[in-house]
């Protein structure tokens, strides 16, 4: 449905329900925690994709898999996480070897990232973490380094600073100030966006963060620059029968983030529609 | 080992008991990556209108203690390409196909049922007059024995295919609704749609789903479900079909017990694509193990 869209995988992997042991629980400040599968069969797949992920221990509640970007994938596929309900503080109190499935690899890549073109990426909290693995992925293909935009609320609010740091070159914004540029990431996407303009360069922005990010950063590339984003949104099964992820599109009706997104050219996306619970 | 999980749903052979629900399944060719879904008993359709329907606004679902609520608001697409783009797929992996439909008038519930009855490879319609996320029409019909009984037999005289009829949890009687549909020529009911329920975020004060009221489904209604179809399956002759938050065999076994002559597993795949399979495979390992038909299982609850 979305001929905007395409994939930048040309190897699409079967979708699978991968049963899984948790190999290892990293907390990164009180909120942000990454947690390392250990899987026997390699889940394959590209940036962007996410995973369906549910502890085996759950059983009728959480009743809902969580979805999550990968944050790598293969044998050992991790995922960035933040505490901010009952699925993810059950996730962050996990210990190595309690048994986990995950449905993956599900959902549309990042595009790929068009000849002569300087990707700017926009990262807000967990945001980083699809974006970091393109980062990556860019770096082990010899292909252009990304100018990362990376926001948070506060300096602790900045998970895998150092491995981003790594694969690309980092800017920082916080809305305190305890870090980098005081004030939101948009600031400095602004900034950005001269400087490719004044080089005359192209550039494509790549953007993943809580919705209200994401909407100013659409705001900002219309017309300017290709901007894709990555959509989050409540989910119950992630691979297209449920329905009920709903992203409303400009010219009326809904794509699914599921099986259509999450990433998804930012001009198809009605950003005003307003949210149940915003 | 061969053990016989046949069941019959009026004049419909099963070749097992084990259905997956309406909404919760789409049109089963999603599930291609994960099993071959012929081995199922039967799917149910996501509920096809005359025309496509986008569905309710964002946020449509929100996960409630064991359970979860849902708005979707029917969003499909359409009889008319479900009949052109769907069907001949189903039928060619031979998949036992219920065509779930819904319409807000009697007229069109005919004209659905009428149209499906041309096609081959649909194996029963079933009536969803039970849908409480739409704005006008469904849940009137399932909550009134005449209007319930009215769109029955007006669906009953346009098509040869069998006819089930989804019951709403919100009938007050619920028994009267089902004998209404038995009389007005149904073949089987399916017993229970979702419950409404509400959910609010106490951070914004604002309901978590768009439409307010969603339909409450999972583990949370089970014995809501079971003690509904325990009722209606001792009130009406016709089969009933079991549903209401069956996710393991134990629950299916459990919902026979109750007097179920099939059951459907819906929310149970969202959590696990493979569900509805695993249900059939412990289904007939329980059978194997005590040399029983799924058949002995229909209401064969001990109450004294």
């Amino acid at each position: 449905m979305s001929g905007a869209v395409t994939a930048a995988s040309d190897c699409r992997s079967v979708r699978a329900l991968h049963r899984v042991t948790l190999k290892d629980r990293k907390a990164i400040g009180s909120a942000y925690h990454v947690l390392t599968f250990e899987s026997a069969e390699p889940i394959v797949a590209s940036a962007g994709q996410f995973a369906m992920v549910r502890s085996e221990t759950w059983g009728s509640a959480p009743l809902l898999p969580r979805p999550m970007s990968l944050l790598s994938a293969g044998k050992d596929p991790s995922i960035l996480i933040k505490v901010v309900g009952e699925g993810t503080r059950r996730m962050a109190a996990s210990a190595p070897g309690e048994p986990y499935q995950l449905l993956a690899p599900l959902g549309k890549s990042w595009s790929k990232i068009p000849a002569a073109t300087r990707p700017v990426f926009v990262a807000g909290g967990v945001g980083v973490a699809p974006l970091l693995l393109l980062a990556e992925e860019l770096a082990s293909a010899g292909g252009p380094k990304p100018l990362v935009l990376y926001g948070g609320r506060t300096a602790h609010d900045l998970p895998l600073l150092d491995q981003l740091r790594a694969v690309s070159d980092v800017r920082i914004a916080t809305e305190d100030g305890s870090a980098g540029t005081k004030g939101r990431v948009t600031v400095l996407l602004s900034a950005a966006l001269d400087e490719v303009g004044v080089h005359n360069q192209l550039a494509k922005v790549y953007t993943c963060g809580p919705h209200a990010m994401m909407a100013a950063v659409a705001a900002m590339c219309e017309g300017r620059v290709p901007c894709e984003v990555s959509v989050e949104t409540p989910m119950g099964c992630g691979y297209g029968v449920c329905l009920g992820c709903p992203v409303p599109k400009v010219s009326g009706g809904f794509l699914y983030a599921c099986t259509e997104g999450p990433c998804l050219d930012a001009t198809v996306i009605d950003w005003g529609h307003r949210k149940a619970g915003a | 080992m061969s053990v016989d999980l046949a069941v019959d749903v009026g004049s419909l052979r099963l070749k097992n008991p084990v259905l997956t629900a309406s909404g919760t399944f789409g049109y089963a060719l999603e599930y291609d990556d994960f099993f071959d879904v012929s081995v199922l008993g039967g799917i149910c359709t996501k509920g096809l209108s005359i025309l496509p329907r986008a569905g309710n606004n964002p946020d449509r679902i929100a996960e409630t203690s064991a359970g979860m609520l849902n708005a979707i608001g029917l969003a499909n697409v359409g009889v008319e390409a479900f009949c052109t783009e769907k069907l001949p797929n189903l039928r060619a992996r031979g998949v036992t196909v219920i065509a779930n439909i819904f319409a807000t008038t009697v007229p069109d519930f005919v004209a659905l049922a009428e149209r499906l009855d041309r096609e081959e490879g649909v194996a029963a319609v079933e009536l969803n007059v039970s849908c409480p996320n739409v704005d006008k029409g469904g849940i009137e019909f399932g909550v009134d024995p005449v209007a319930a009984g009215r769109v029955t037999a007006a669906v009953r005289k346009a098509t040869k295919l069998p006819v089930w009829v989804k019951m709403s949890p919100e009938a007050g009687d619920l028994k009267g609704v089902g004998i209404a549909c038995q009389e007005a020529g149904a073949d089987a009911l399916t017993a229970i749609n979702t419950i409404r329920g509400l959910s609010i975020d106490v951070r914004t004060w604002r309901p978590r789903i768009f439409n307010k009221t969603g339909g409450l489904s999972g583990p949370a209604i089970k014995p809501i479900a079971l003690r509904m179809v325990w009722e209606l399956s001792r009130a009406v002759k016709i089969p009933v079909i079991g549903i209401g938050g069956i996710a393991t065999a134990e629950d299916a076994i459990e919902m026979m017990l109750a007097g179920a002559t099939a059951v459907q597993v819906g929310t149970a795949s969202f959590v696990d694509p493979l569900a509805s399979k695993k249900v059939l495979d412990g289904l007939g390992a329980y059978c194997a193990e005590r040399n029983i038909a799924a058949r002995d299982l229909i209401g064969r609850f001990i109450q004294t």
